[in-house]
């Protein structure tokens, strides 16, 4: 679909390659769990995703190492680092992680990056001052 | 950039558990999603009725995170057929936005590829897949613009439906190559849908590539969207939208702002 407004220019394309690409991919997560007053530590939260990993890869297709770098037990949010090529396994057992301890839990992934300094800020949680 | 959507959110009698999925739904980013009411017609006494209007559920519908618009709810009819006489496309289907097939047979799936006037045809997910899907009947819908659905919900639910879940969609995206395909969420509950790139990530376990992986929640339900209204209307549609007017010569200067005239003009002398 093209719009008439639109003019027919050829697009100029700008090819940036990073020379230093980062063996880590950072998440950023948050658990949400049914019950609101279910307190976990850290510990437990990772107990969790390697068995979510465990249940979907096996025990050979779980073993990559992948860290809890933070964790604020209060609001269930942490930050993970995990290898690049571990991220497509991690994120998938991630989505389909559905209880924990017979109880409905979902993990949201807010962030997803290469770079930990971009996990300091959130775009989409930026509000517009408006006057 | 196209907007995410989840073309099958289960219907349940249960208002406030509808609201508050669609309200998780808006939150994670979906900007359309439909309801989706399931008719088993081998199942006695099962009417086809009239959807609920969507404007009784929500005095202002939610905010689509990222967007500032509010989401947009369809109404969506799943048929699940076992018997050729269950398909027969009258007024009540009419009703719908879109209308999905759930074949149970290989005859009833090479007939829903190949004649049925519907959307969406759903493979099976909570079972394994009773026959083998052919390339001729998949082809023959690709060609028809008719999609296929894997729903992800009884794979987070169950280890056993996420194997099937897999294997179906693998043994599919083997013979439809990728095209054609929607990922929808079936949720019954806000805590069974996933985010639009979670889903996305999820198609690379499915067989898709990272592109067929994003078309699958994204281009594809559009495209999904569009074949049902054209089911609604005579033939096809067509979408307008409002063309700027070109600017005159004068116009433009003016447009420039003071520092850059000034700039080129000393170029030229």
């Amino acid at each position: 679909m093209r719009r008439a407004d639109i003019k027919d220019e050829p697009a100029t394309y700008e090819r940036l390659v990073y020379k230093n690409t980062s063996v880590y991919h950072y998440m950023r997560i948050s658990l949400v769990l049914e019950n609101e007053n279910t307190r976990l530590s850290a510990a437990q939260l990772k107990q969790l995703i390697v068995s979510g990993l465990r249940d979907l890869y096996g025990e050979v297709g779980s073993a990559f190492p992948f860290d809890l770098l933070k964790f604020d037990a209060r609001a269930l949010t942490g930050v993970l680092r995990v290898y690049n090529s571990g991220l497509v396994k991690l994120w998938s057992a991630l989505t389909l992680l559905g209880s924990y301890q017979n109880e409905r839990c979902s993990f949201r992934v807010t962030q997803v990056s290469p770079f930990l300094l971009t996990l300091s800020g959130n775009s989409r949680e930026l509000e517009l001052e408006l006057d | 950039m196209a907007v995410f959507m989840d073309l099958n959110i289960t219907y349940t009698t249960d208002k406030k558990r509808l609201r508050s999925v669609i309200e998780t739904a808006a939150h994670l980013g979906y900007s359309t999603v439909a309801i989706n009411y399931v008719v088993d017609l081998q199942q006695k006494k099962q009417e086809i009725g009239k959807p609920k209007c969507v404007l009784e559920l929500f005095d202002t519908f939610p905010i689509v995170q990222g967007k500032s618009r509010p989401i947009k709810v369809l109404n969506r009819l799943t048929v699940v057929a076992s018997d050729p006489s269950h398909f027969r496309p009258n007024a009540e289907y009419k009703a719908y936005d879109l209308v999905a097939v759930y074949p149970k047979t290989e005859k009833l799936f090479h007939a829903a590829c190949m004649t049925f006037d519907v959307d969406i045809i759903c493979v099976a997910v909570t079972e394994k897949q009773p026959f083998f899907f052919k390339r001729s009947p998949v082809n023959g819908a690709i060609e028809r613009g008719v999609f296929f659905e894997i729903s992800y919900t009884p794979a987070i639910r169950d280890s056993t439906m996420r194997r099937y879940t897999i294997a179906n969609a693998i043994s599919l995206t083997e013979t439809c190559k990728g095209k054609n395909l929607i990922v929808t969420s079936g949720a019954e509950r806000p805590l069974e849908l996933r985010g639009p790139y979670d889903i996305a990530n999820l198609g690379l376990l499915f067989g898709l590539s990272e592109e067929d992986g994003k078309a699958a929640i994204s281009t594809n339900c559009r495209a999904v969207h569009l074949h049902g209204e054209t089911r609604k209307t005579a033939l096809g549609i067509v979408h307008t939208m409002k063309k700027d007017q070109p600017l005159t010569e004068r116009q433009e200067e003016e447009h420039v702002p003071a520092s850059k005239r000034a700039k080129l003009e000393t170029v030229d002398s």
